[in-house]
């Protein structure tokens, strides 16, 4: 009874350790990645360029014409 | 300014700041591949090898989607050819994000790529728990060849009406989707009658080289901004959601990708990497072409050009020429050196005399016109040279003759009071607008 007992306790946890691993389908294949940030936000010059976080739901940033470059000049 | 390691770096702390509460989208409106000195649609080695690069970390930084503009389709009629392509998908799923309403390929041996993606996101705010299905769709002008006409049938591909191919893709788009954003490479006006003839769109993002922070604009049902030229700015557009989950507002931002922004260290190793295997091929490329036939070349420069270079200045104005020899503009062609970008043409352009006038073409044939001149601000001299009490010659107009290249995207601290005295020449003041302090 209690090795039934310590297999039953055994495989629930292995199945909660399933769960949070692989059980949460994400849409956005970088959320894993962003969840290792660290970023020091009180920094002002940070502030100033992420601007107010006033309530938006969502963004989309855009750019264009790199034209074949990751980096600019000089 | 901008760069991929800054652009990923903002992102991440985005998501950061607001506890990846608000999903982020990340979209290119066009001109991601470069078709410099193509010929006929065939690009060289170097130029292969940065395409290649980009496609590969655009991939990797979570990139969405990328508009198709007509100087990526040499590129990308290499990347959708049916030979191998499952292959090159295999190793660059980028490719897939590649999309365009109005191209199609005008043979067998390529694919056409996707008209549209749609990227499905949770909302944590305005309606938790809702998702919203966001619809991106690219269009392009085809390539302009003078005022008049334009090149329809490039790198393999034929570019079809955009307004033609709105109307046939957005309707099935909007029956898919809740939000519409469309990618337009093409000018502004032209950016105006797709959101004027086309309801089902919410977001437009324009992009042709602009330079421009301006305000949004409002046509039909669309909000329109524009991409700044290199994504020295990085455009975000917040979305704004009421509780039943309907769009209540839109607000476009540009965030400066200067000094302020700390490069994100994984794609700076990248950005190196990409940029030594270029050089690389640039160096090859360099030594094939030119190597053992450079005299004749140069002295054929030498003789054409409308330039004569800072030597032949000396000659009569060596007091200035003392003076230039100790001013960073003599010494313009090392910055770009140091960073092995001698051979980029996007950079080349400020630390030259007349490149593309039919001064500087390269540091083999024409090392003359490098750095920085009396010729690249006061003009082409080889009239003046001749005839020096003939026309008058050499006045700049301030600040506009510094600003064409001192502009706020390469050089946001420039000042012509605090620059002008570094560079003090001449007998007299030569810049009547000019106020030294």
């Amino acid at each position: 009874m209690r090795r039934k007992i310590s297999l039953l306790i055994m495989a629930v946890f292995v199945a909660g350790l399933a769960t949070i691993n692989h059980g949460c389908s994400r849409s956005q294949d970088s959320d894993a990645e962003d969840s290792r940030l660290d970023f020091d936000l009180s920094d002002p010059k940070l502030k100033e360029r992420l601007g107010e976080d006033d309530g938006y739901a969502f963004a989309v940033m855009y750019g264009a014409d790199v034209h074949g470059s990751l980096e600019t000049c000089g | 300014m901008g760069g991929l390691a800054r652009r990923v770096s903002y992102i991440k702390a985005f998501k950061q700041r607001s506890n990846l509460e608000v999903p982020a989208l990340f979209v290119d409106a066009g001109n991601l591949f470069s078709d410099d000195r193509a010929i006929g649609d065939q690009l060289s080695a170097e130029l292969m090898t940065k395409n290649k690069w980009v496609v590969k970390e655009y991939g990797n930084s979570h990139h969405d989607a990328a508009n198709i503009g007509y100087p990526d389709l040499p590129y990308l009629g290499e990347l959708l050819k049916k030979d191998g392509y499952d292959k090159r998908v295999e190793e660059y799923p980028f490719i897939e994000r590649l999309i365009s309403a109005n191209i199609q390929p005008v043979d067998d041996q390529r694919r056409a790529p996707a008209p549209y993606v749609i990227r499905e996101i949770t909302l944590k705010r305005g309606a938790p728990g809702q998702k919203i299905r966001v619809g991106i769709v690219g269009f392009t002008e085809a390539k302009q060849i003078n005022n008049v006409d334009k090149q329809i049938v490039y790198g393999g591909f034929r570019v079809g009406d955009i307004f033609e191919a709105a109307k046939r893709v957005l309707p099935e788009l909007k029956q898919k989707t809740d939000f519409i954003v469309a990618l337009a490479y093409m000018p502004q006006d032209q950016t105006q009658r797709l959101a004027s003839e086309n309801p089902e769109i919410d977001t437009i993002i324009g992009a042709r080289a602009l330079n421009s922070l301006d305000e949004p604009q409002h046509f039909n049902r669309a909000t329109i901004a524009y991409a700044y030229n290199q994504t020295k700015y990085l455009g975000e557009m917040r979305v704004y959601v009421r509780n039943d989950g309907t769009v209540e507002n839109q607000v476009n931002r540009y965030v400066a990708l200067d000094a302020q922004i700390p490069d994100d260290l994984t794609a700076l190793e990248a950005v190196t990497a990409a940029h030594n295997e270029f050089t690389t091929e640039q160096n090859k490329s360099a030594n094939s072409q030119f190597g053992g036939s450079h005299g004749t070349n140069a002295l054929e420069n030498a003789t054409l050009s409308p330039f004569v270079g800072g030597a032949t200045c000396a000659g009569c104005h060596a007091a200035e020429d003392e003076i230039w020899s100790k001013t960073r503009h003599a010494h313009a062609m090392a910055t770009l050196e140091n960073k092995n970008q001698q051979f980029d043409n996007e950079c080349i352009r400020c630390h030259v005399v007349g490149f593309e006038k039919g001064g500087f073409q390269s540091l083999i044939t024409t090392p003359q016109f490098a750095n920085v001149q009396c010729e690249s601000c006061h003009g082409a001299g080889r009239e003046h040279a001749g005839n020096p009490g003939g026309k008058p010659y050499g006045q700049v107009v301030t600040p506009a003759g510094c600003t064409q290249c001192h502009a706020p995207p390469n050089d946001p601290d420039f000042d012509l009071a605090v620059y002008w005295p570094k560079i003090r020449h001449g007998s007299k003041e030569p810049i009547a607008s000019v106020k030294v302090p």
